[in-house]
């Protein structure tokens, strides 16, 4: 075990609303909504009034008929953030992103320059607040997954620290929502067995667990019940998956606007993953019902690829299966995923009659480069307004909640 | 619907039929297997809409009658009968099946009947015979390039057409293209093309292995075609739209005609692979009387072989996927292969050296991206 505490989870405090906060005085002390429709964020005066992030706009309006409702502008978080990292990156050489507004730093071995990892947390939400002049809450602790409780409980704007040694007397009362993969469902099954805090899961064996929540699950949980987490802070783009997603409110949405939709998010991804040269073999749809369920549905491919036709024949065929359901139960976010990444191998293509797909995205993306993401639309997208506009902004990587 | 069938008969049916059953339809019933008896005979159904089989179960038919009963459950079941005998009997009050081995007694719960489709029926149209061992090997020469992406549906067939003594069958992914050409040994009575899934094919080659038919007979219709084969009846959609011309993906001429051992080559080839993975390719270095494959990936390691050739000219380097270029070099039956190539970024070609008919175009990879 490591002599300090030397990772920290660093996690700006309601990112968005916080942004518009401090970019309109009015705001502030007031309850503010980034919406419309579906709760993108909340101030900290919102969430008082119980209103959370993804929540329905309707039911967070009834829960505080006065908070402010703001639209979203990406380009000032997308703003935002670039400033935020690049104080994380002059505190740390590891710096590892997580989203637009959350990432790990290893601050091991910074003492003699830049002072404890404490000291250096407490600078760095100086330095945030003072710079930025945006709220970051932060966590200090051996492993990461700690560190992410920590700042998830330091919150708002605070700063937890946990010694080494401490750990599991810290984690033990927590309810066991708190770890790491601890969803609804996994909790309702420990529930059943009268399970509710993490030291009463630290009791059983891993055996035990895994009948209770599964081989994966189970494994998991036992070792971070007991702090353990050998995972390291990891620089650079790592990135396992390509992403994104659109929320919805509530209400019928017809069958050709969740195309357009899915037409949007797989343009968007492909031509980032493209931008970066990679490719990937399996699709992953994502889908959140009206009753906060979620479910999500992947295909793998023959082969990886960076093809917008591609990928969205795959969502297509997903989609299309879960047609029923989605009719039968509502639908509030649509979100994708492509993931199994390589490099593009470089594999050419026999030219056959049909116009070659790689061709075409190339030739789509370096219009776009050139003239804007606006300059370029597909037929199905101009007819669904230009409400998708604001997901096709370059470089809104992370703009994905979660 | 009651009959007594062999267990062993159930499960060689079963295990044709589950193969053709959908396995991610909206439409539950797909997923199954229809037990059909009637007129004292029984045989088993599936479709995924796409293919339809037809294959009889060696039974003693004692009700008439059919049932749908979920195709992977009942696969698992007949799999573990305990006795060599077996009955299966619709309990229609109960809406399910009672199946009944040795001293195991299993309640399966039926699909809706109703949703399950009515096998389609040769309509007009003749039916040409085939040797069934030429058209098997011909299947298995060529759907390995057949693409497995749906989102390219007209490249998920294989190209069939035969007249005359001869029968043709054409395959590409994009990547590669596979053409194999089979003289026969008489003259077929009719002739037919048709665009027909690789799915299907390789079902049929299947089914016809297992058989003991020396013939198999081929109905092409408006949409569809229709093949049987040793009692068994498979049924295909047709695939829309016009084939690739593969002819002018031919190049008119190559820089470099190598003859190759073919045997030597597939075994350098298969073990250089083993060191190109995670998307890495081989890369074929030409150089003077010498060829040298290699292969490397980050973090795995690397190899390389080399092999004397007759090449001449100026040295270069070429890169293809490993798994294409096994496929194709496997496919050569010949103990010679023609290798025949242009330049790294054009098509190369790999023929049988003893005009058996066989060519595989095979496209190259860009190496240093």
């Amino acid at each position: 075990m490591p002599s300090t505490a030397h990772i920290i989870h660093a996690d700006l405090d309601a990112f968005f609303a916080s942004v518009e906060q401090r970019d309109d005085t009015s705001l502030r002390g007031k309850p503010v909504i980034v919406g419309p429709g579906v709760v993108m964020a909340a101030s900290y005066e919102a969430r008082a009034y119980g209103i959370r992030s993804a929540m329905g706009g309707a039911k967070a309006r009834r829960l505080c008929p006065h908070a402010v409702v703001v639209p979203p502008r990406f380009d000032a978080y997308v703003r935002a953030s670039r400033e935020v990292f690049a104080i994380f990156e002059d505190t740390s050489p590891v710096v590892e992103k997580l989203s637009i507004d959350e990432a790990f730093l290893d601050v091991r071995g910074l003492e003699h320059i830049k002072g404890t990892p404490v000291d250096i947390a407490q600078r760095l939400r100086r330095e945030v607040r003072e710079r930025v002049g945006l709220p970051l809450s932060a966590g200090v602790a051996t492993t990461k997954h700690l560190a992410k409780v920590l700042s998830a409980a330091a919150k708002p704007d605070g700063l937890l620290v946990v010694a080494p040694g401490d750990e599991r007397e810290y984690l033990r009362p927590l309810p066991v929502e708190k770890l790491w993969g601890v969803g609804p469902a996994t909790a309702e099954r420990l529930h059943r067995h009268d399970l509710r805090t993490v030291g009463e899961i630290a009791l059983l064996s891993e055996d035990d667990l895994v009948a209770i929540v599964g081989r994966a699950a189970g494994r998991r949980l036992h070792a971070l019940a007991h702090n353990r987490d050998p995972r390291r802070v990891r620089t650079g783009s790592r990135r396992r998956s390509f992403g994104s997603q659109r929320a919805m409110g509530r209400g019928p949405h017809r069958p050709e606007k969740l195309d357009a939709i899915t037409v949007s998010l797989a343009d968007r991804v492909t031509r980032r993953m493209r931008a970066k040269g990679a490719t990937g073999r399996t699709v992953v749809l994502r889908l959140r019902f009206e009753d906060y369920t979620r479910a999500t549905r992947s295909r793998t491919l023959p082969r990886a690829t960076a093809s917008s036709s591609e990928v969205l024949a795959a969502l297509r065929g997903l989609l299309d299966a879960e047609r029923e359901t989605i009719d039968e139960r509502g639908i509030t976010l649509l979100g994708i995923t492509v993931t199994n990444l390589a490099r593009d191998d470089g594999q050419l293509e026999l030219p056959l009659d049909e116009p070659s797909r790689a061709a075409i995205d190339s030739a789509v993306d370096r219009v776009r480069d050139r003239f804007g993401t606006r300059a370029m639309q597909r037929g199905a997208l101009v007819r669904a307004g230009d409400r998708m506009a604001p997901w096709l902004i370059p470089g809104l990587d992370g703009v994905e909640p979660e | 619907m009651k009959l007594q069938t062999s267990s062993a008969d159930l499960l060689a049916q079963v295990g044709a039929a589950a193969r053709v059953a959908s396995t991610r339809s909206a439409v539950q019933a797909l997923s199954g297997v229809q037990v059909v008896a009637a007129d004292g005979q029984a045989e088993l159904r599936a479709t995924d809409m796409e293919v339809g089989l037809r294959v009889p179960l060696p039974a003693t038919v004692e009700r008439d009658g059919s049932v749908v009963l979920p195709a992977r459950l009942l696969l698992d079941v007949a799999r573990v009968l305990p006795a060599s005998d077996v009955s299966l009997e619709l309990r229609p009050s109960e809406g399910d099946v009672e199946i009944v081995s040795g001293s195991a007694r299993y309640h399966v719960r039926t699909l809706r009947g109703e949703d399950f489709p009515p096998f389609p029926e040769a309509g007009d149209g003749s039916v040409v015979r085939v040797p069934a061992d030429a058209f098997v090997a011909t299947v298995r020469k060529v759907e390995r390039s057949a693409s497995k992406d749906e989102t390219r549906p007209i490249l998920t067939g294989i190209l069939v057409s035969a007249s005359g003594s001869d029968l043709k069958m054409v395959a590409t992914d994009s990547y590669r293209l596979s053409v194999k050409e089979t003289k026969l040994e008489s003259p077929l009575d009719g002739e037919f093309e048709a665009n027909v899934p690789a799915r299907a094919l390789g079902e049929l080659a299947r089914l016809a292995e297992g058989a003991d038919d020396a013939e198999l007979t081929v109905a092409r219709q408006e949409n569809q075609v229709i093949f049987s084969v040793g009692g068994a009846v498979l049924a295909s959609r047709l695939i829309d739209g016009q084939f690739p011309n593969y002819n002018q993906l031919l190049p008119d001429g190559y820089e470099h005609d190598l003859i190759v051992d073919s045997e030597e080559v597939r075994a350098v080839v298969r073990r250089m692979s083993l060191m190109a993975q995670k998307n890495a390719p081989l890369r074929l270095r030409f150089s003077e009387g010498e060829l040298t494959v290699s292969a490397q990936t980050p973090d795995v390691g690397e190899a390389s072989e080399s092999l004397p050739v007759p090449f001449a000219g100026e040295a270069f380097e070429i890169g293809f996927n490993p798994e294409f270029l096994r496929d194709g070099l496997e496919s050569v039956d010949s103990e010679q292969a023609k290798l025949r190539l242009i330049s790294p970024l054009r098509p190369g070609l790999i023929e049988a050296a003893d005009d058996s008919g066989f060519l595989y175009l095979i496209m190259p990879i860009r190496l240093n991206v």
